[in-house]
């Protein structure tokens, strides 16, 4: 079907005159507008988000905001058999959704090129896990590059697309957050014509029958020891020749590892792997033997080093450097140190923070409108199974209140089996926002009705994807491609999927929102409320342009307003009762109304722009 | 300026002692104060000197009112984007809490600007926490050389809070040898159109407040 690939990676050294700045993701997005994609389909999830946006915004490319990961690869996948090279890109978690027509598609091949970008998360800025993704391309026999700068992350997706092509299969570029998130100089390249290729019609390819796939799993494990033999003759596997005292020390590495040991210690020889799947273990056994000591430096698992021993190959790695968190030079230095090698510069653990100031955790802004239900579920001691999204701020001080939060559209199912338990006390409730449930909230809902489940479920609806910077989704009124579509409706949707009980509730309602949820909790059968008001990830002004403030003289201290995690409110220097008055900053209030309605002494009142007191 | 003394110079220099010189600056501030677009602008600023440069940055959940910091590393060629700790040559802190939560990450001839604006989170009201209002006394106090810029109280003399953050980078760019036209033209590239004046203005003004006292033992840190 295909012949070996005389693809070779154009290593660009970095122009700087007449390079620019890039992010990671922005040159994933260069590269693949350079080589001719047509189109790209993903989910936004941090680190991977800013690939897609990016690459909507060049010309002739379709982007699309998919409804979660397994619908986005298998839209990109469609796009590859019919001809067009494409690409998807997903976080780690998003990788584990879409585990299903991954794995398959490895086995069927491609007719034009497919790149599948992973973001993985090490040191979790933003992630659940720490999950390593590269077993799973491993586990799915699907070639594996992973870059260390935007250069590379560039130069890697142009030599995808042409290894996918001539393996027929598609190909992964293995991002971490270090590598996604960086900007650094990066020199462009031109765009390439590439036509469509003719997809014809091939069942036998495509048809993922047992008769069909059982040859293609041996034409896979035959495309792979190919794969092989590029990966050991490719310049991918680049020697670096050491100096000075430790030029008989061997490091292995690849990615943003190898930037932070190359940093560490600059005076080694290195073996740089630009193809980790399959690996080139020829190649490192020729660099091993010309060194003393061969260290395997690789955030997270010992993925590279146990496949390096597994040929019989010596090697250090984990036992000096943690299998957690991001690798930096100084983390990768420490481990060289406690190896017992001569490093001034990391000799001594130094501290990056000052521990005793105050920590700073990221808190709902201000006017959003998940605080009004958040407070409504502590006062009423609900146990709170949340979701993905923003609320999930709401398991950290102040508000402290949500019992679980785990991936994507687990709060329905996490609550339906808790309630056969018996449930909580106060009772429960599963928290989803409108992007997590039409990601795959959905299934899960209809799962409880189905199986009679008395549930109460709230979607905290703000007509966004907020967590990672407002993207659009299915339930909004236009595409990424700024095309109108029919939003959906999401009151009808879940009266369609069997539920029987739905309220709409204004959030910024504080007796509303209890009221709902009393009357879901008394509901015999699964109820659903959903909220009314959108994101303030783009601050406005709620109440025309006023602000609330707060009467110093009536303010008796009793803290309830403190208690909703405002970013708007803070103490005063005057007390009372040993306890500090509130204060509200009118150039950050969004007039959401909440504190006000919580102040049992009136003390709290909108205040129009420019008329002190004139409203009340 | 100081340049980094950090690095292991290999012996008969080369490519290897060139890698060794590397400026290290680090922004940090709270979510939504234009941490990003200031370190985009530092950035750039060093792309257009010729320079090689990476940066990295906190990005995703922590912007909602949470603890950020940019790391810029600038030279000849610079590899790690990461800023290991005590080797901070510029902190640029748009908060001053968060200055004195990095303070340790300075390296012992590093500078810090910070700007003597105390945003008071809602997790300082509570028994366990309080605010540190004394920031810029006790980082002066740790033997940092530290210069104190009110840079909301500059923006709003020349019209909007808004380009406070130019005014901090106007304040660094007096301590880093790159020429004006350099830093305007970074300016103009990442500044949202319509703002270019003001921020000009800020930039310009920020460069004339640093200028001023310098606290700590470290004379170096005084221009």
């Amino acid at each position: 079907m295909s012949q070996m690939s005389s693809a070779t990676i154009k290593q660009t050294p970095p122009d700087r005159r007449h390079g620019v700045l890039m992010l990671g993701n922005e040159a994933i997005a260069r590269g693949a507008w350079e080589s001719g994609v047509k189109i790209a389909a993903a989910y936004p999830g941090t680190p991977s988000t800013e690939i897609v946006t990016s690459l909507a915004r060049y010309e002739g490319v379709y982007a699309e905001w998919s409804a979660n990961e397994k619908v986005a690869y298998e839209v990109a996948f469609g796009a590859a058999m019919g001809g067009v090279r494409a690409l998807t890109a997903m976080k780690s978690a998003g990788a584990s959704v879409a585990a299903d027509p991954l794995i398959t598609s490895v086995y069927s091949g491609v007719c034009a090129g497919l790149v599948v970008v992973v973001a993985g998360d090490p040191g979790m800025s933003s992630g659940m896990t720490e999950q390593d993704d590269r077993y799973l391309g491993r586990m799915a026999g699907m070639p594996m590059l992973e870059p260390a700068d935007s250069q590379e992350c560039r130069d890697y997706v142009v030599l995808a697309f042409e290894l996918s092509e001539s393996y027929d299969i598609p190909v992964m570029v293995r991002l971490s957050t270090q590598t996604a998130h960086q900007k650094s100089v990066l020199t462009l390249g031109e765009p390439v014509a590439v036509a469509r290729r003719e997809p014809g019609r091939h069942p036998e390819k495509y048809c993922m029958l047992p008769k069909f796939s059982r040859p293609m799993h041996r034409y896979l494990l035959e495309r792979t020891e190919r794969l092989r033999a590029y990966a050991e003759a490719s310049d991918l596997a680049r020697v670096e020749p050491g100096y000075g005292p430790h030029a008989r020390l061997g490091v292995v590495s690849s990615g943003a590892a190898y930037m932070s040991a190359k940093e560490a210690l600059p005076g080694a020889s290195f073996l740089k792997l630009g193809m980790i799947y399959p690996l080139p273990v020829e190649a490192i056994r020729r660099f091993a033997a010309g060194v003393d000591r061969l260290f395997v430096v690789e955030e997270l698992e010992p993925y590279l080093e146990e496949q390096i021993r597994a040929a019989g190959i010596a090697a250090e790695g984990k036992q000096w450097m943690p299998a957690w968190g991001e690798l930096t030079p100084e983390r990768v230095g420490r481990g060289f140190f406690a190896a017992g090698l001569e490093l001034p510069r990391w000799s001594e653990e130094k501290a990056a923070e000052d521990d005793s100031v105050m920590p700073r955790p990221p808190v709902l802004c201000a006017g959003c409108p998940h605080r009004g239900m958040a407070t409504a579920m502590k006062k009423l001691d609900l146990d709170v199974h949340g979701d993905i999204g923003c609320y999930d701020l709401t398991s950290l001080p102040p508000v402290s209140h949500m019992h679980s939060a785990f991936e994507m559209g687990a709060s329905i199912p996490i609550e339906q089996g808790f309630w056969r338990t018996g449930g909580a006390p106060k009772g429960s409730i599963a928290v989803i926002g409108d992007s997590t449930f039409v990601h795959s909230g959905l299934t899960g809902l209809l799962n409880a009705v189905h199986q009679g489940a008395d549930i109460t479920v709230l979607i905290q609806n703000n007509d966004t994807t907020a967590m990672t910077g407002g993207q659009t989704h299915l339930g909004t009124p236009k595409t990424h491609a700024g095309a109108p579509s029919a939003p959906v409706d999401l009151e009808g949707l879940v009266r369609a999927l069997g539920v029987r009980s739905i309220q709409v509730v204004d959030p910024y309602d504080y007796e509303a929102c209890l009221d709902a949820l009393r009357a879901a909790q008394a509901f015999a059968g699964p109820a659903v409320i959903i909220t009314n008001r959108p994101c303030m990830l783009f601050p406005r002004k709620i109440v025309g342009d006023g602000a609330y403030q707060i009467d110093e003289e009536l303010c008796n201290a009793c803290q309830q307003c403190m208690k909703l995690g405002c970013p708007s409110l803070s103490h005063t220097a005057a007390t009372m009762k040993s306890r500090h008055k509130v204060t509200i900053d009118a150039a950050t209030c969004a007039g959401c109304s909440l504190c006000a309605q919580l102040c049992k002494p009136e003390a709290i009142a909108l205040v129009e722009a420019g008329v002190p007191g004139a409203a009340r | 300026m100081s340049a980094a003394t950090h690095a292991p110079v290999a012996p008969g220099g080369g490519e290897a002692a060139a890698e060794a010189r590397v400026d290290n600056v680090m922004v940090v501030g709270v979510g939504g104060q234009g941490v990003i677009m200031a370190a985009a602008i530092i950035a750039d600023a060093a792309l257009r000197a010729g320079r090689d440069v990476k940066l990295i940055e906190t990005r995703g959940m922590s912007q909602r009112g949470g603890s950020v910091n940019s790391h810029i590393r600038i030279g000849t060629r610079v590899l790690a984007p990461a800023i290991s700790p005590g080797e901070v040559h510029y902190l640029l802190a748009f908060e001053a809490a968060e200055g004195l939560r990095r303070a340790p990450s300075l390296a012992p001839e590093g500078v810090a600007i910070v700007n003597t604006q105390y945003i008071v989170p809602p997790l300082a009201a509570s028994a366990e926490h309080s605010y540190p209002f004394d920031a810029v006394a006790r980082m002066a106090a740790q033997g940092h050389a530290v210069i104190a810029v009110d840079g909301n109280a500059v923006a709003e003399q020349i019209g909007d809070q808004k380009v406070a953050g130019v005014v901090l980078v106007g304040a660094l760019a007096a301590r880093l040898p790159f020429a004006d036209e350099v830093w305007r033209a970074a300016i103009a590239a990442n500044v949202p159109a319509g703002w270019l004046e003001p921020n000009l203005a800020a930039f310009s003004a920020g460069k004339k407040v640093a200028a001023g006292p310098v606290y700590g033992a470290d004379e170096e840190g005084a221009s």
